[in-house]
């Protein structure tokens, strides 16, 4: 599939080093839209509304900062954890500016494990963008589709 | 010779000639001359050659502008206010300034090219930045995801700063990362033990420096140090000092308390620290602490659970840590002599303390912190 302009800018900033030195594609070699094309798919083929897991992801870390920055649970199956950096990171589209943070989700016996950020949740919201394989604050559909069903 | 083998050696030749054509042309046109970096109406000037952008420029004559990436305009730390013209804002800029900081000319000191004379103003505390070479002298695991890395100063040997300050990390290119970049952690250490710089790094999942800490620093390694940074420090005042923190937020206030002890300074001040964790798991320095709680009289360690586990046996206070200071303002702390907040962590911890302690009487203005933002 052929990426439009702006896909092809916001490809270049998520190469490593622009952005974030380790940048948002893992090692996924597809262009951006096949990548997005292919989560969307992958969602649906789960049931999972992105909105909707846009905002589970929200709650999530909403309630995993009352931990203040310990891990917390979170229901009887997650521990959150979240982090803070010095600093703020663009969004590749350059719509926006996000605190760069982390938030770790964990099942409590540790099997599943899901890492975003603020931008990770805008980057879903705003362009159905869930990261390249690889990359370690990808958003893996399968496990959105745990956290969903978990509610 | 075979036509096969001609041809791309003639294609060689006259990209490497037309390679060379490009490169005198840049060195004549671009030639910029000596240019003059004046900051702070005069109080330092350096006559540099012109070509380079202002960071790196500044860092070449030993003034070091906090960056977090190296230069690749990807933080926005770099941040510096340019009094002179030195044309519009360049769309790598943007992203990371405010409206009020364009509209002052704030400008990333990465992006900038140095091609005339410059006015800047820069924090005078910039002035004793040094970076230094250390070697690692040893690392210790304080929980399974916070590790405390004591650095040996090789060149310079001694750094001067105050208790509370931060140093940055100069992380190499490692594993996947083709980049060096830099990270700031507070101190730990003590000023009075000047040859040395302590760090507590709490791995953080995708991080970059805290992997390269936690997975991949030694013992015997040389490492770049860039500092010290921050005002956070403790105020002269008989106030009592209400200090909180989690995790590897206790760097700080570990240098400040024992520098504070060691200099018998501050001596009106009573200092109660609140530690929060959520399982003794996470927990750390426990016994240290509370050894200095019984040998210094006013100073008291208040370590929090918010979710002890039953064979744990804890014996301390358990909720959040937010919760526990509220219930230690409200019922145990004097105000006889005024308080003071210092805290140290996530954005939200800080929020959610200030929110604490404001609706217990203490003035936002007598509160300090140092957020991780």
């Amino acid at each position: 599939m052929k990426n439009t302009e702006a896909e092809k800018n916001a490809l270049e900033r998520m190469r490593p080093g622009h952005i974030t030195a380790q940048g948002f594609l893992g090692t996924d070699t597809r262009g951006l839209a096949d990548i997005v094309e292919a989560d969307i798919e992958e969602l649906r083929r789960l049931g999972v509304d992105p909105d909707e897991a846009a905002a589970r992801l929200e709650l999530l870390r909403d309630e995993g900062q009352k931990g203040l920055g310990e891990p917390i649970s979170v229901g009887k199956r997650w521990v959150v954890s979240t982090g803070d950096a010095r600093g703020m990171l663009p969004c590749p589209w350059n719509d926006g500016l996000y605190h760069k943070n982390s938030i770790r989700v964990q099942e409590q016996d540790g099997a599943l494990v899901l890492i975003y950020s603020d931008l990770s949740i805008h980057l879903l919201k705003e362009h159905r963008f869930l990261q390249g394989r690889g990359s370690p604050f990808r958003l893996e559909p399968s496990i959105l589709a745990q956290l969903l069903r978990d509610e | 010779m075979s036509p096969i083998i001609v041809g791309p050696l003639v294609a060689a030749g006259l990209s490497a000639f037309l390679a060379l054509v490009i490169a005198l042309i840049d060195r004549v046109v671009n030639d910029y001359g000596e240019v003059t970096i004046d900051i702070n109406g005069g109080k330092r000037s350096y006559t540099v050659r012109g070509g380079s952008p202002l960071l790196g420029t500044l860092a070449a004559e030993g003034l070091f502008v906090p960056s977090a990436c190296g230069g690749r305009g990807s933080c926005g730390a770099c941040k510096v206010r340019v009094l002179s013209d030195v044309g519009p804002h360049l769309p790598t800029e943007m992203p990371y300034l405010n409206p009020e900081e364009v509209s002052q000319n704030v400008r990333l000191s990465c992006q900038i090219k140095l091609k005339k004379n410059i006015d800047i103003e820069l924090p005078e505390e910039l002035f004793s930045v040094k970076k230094f070479s250390s070697t690692v002298e040893s690392i210790r695991e304080l929980t399974y995801d916070i590790k405390e890395v004591l650095f040996k100063l090789d060149e310079p040997k001694a750094i001067e700063f105050v208790a509370g300050q931060y140093i940055q990390i100069v992380v190499p290119p490692y594993g996947e990362i083709k980049e060096s970049v830099q990270r700031a952690y507070s101190m730990s250490s003590r000023p009075r033990d000047d040859g040395h710089v302590e760090l507590l790094v709490r791995l953080v999942p995708g991080g970059i420096a805290t992997t390269w800490v936690h997975k991949y620093l030694k013992v015997g390694q040389k490492v770049e140090l860039v500092g010290p940074f921050g005002d956070f420090q403790v105020h002269d005042t008989p106030a009592a000092m209400l200090c909180v923190a989690g995790g590897s937020g206790m760097a700080p206030f570990k240098s400040m308390f024992y520098e504070m002890k060691e200099n018998n300074s501050f001596p009106d001040k009573e200092i109660w620290y609140f530690f929060g964790a959520r399982t003794t798991r996470d927990m750390f320095y426990l016994d240290e602490l509370r050894q200095l709680e019984k040998d210094w009289p006013r100073f008291h360690f208040v370590a929090a659970l918010s979710e002890p586990k039953a064979d744990e046996a804890w014996q301390g206070d358990t909720g959040l840590i937010t919760d526990v200071l509220d219930k230690y303002i409200k019922e145990k702390i004097g105000k006889d002599k005024g308080l003071e907040g210092y805290l140290c962590g996530s954005p939200g911890m800080i929020n959610a303390c200030i929110n604490v302690m404001t609706k217990n009487g203490v003035a936002e203005r007598d509160i300090y912190f140092d957020k991780f933002a």
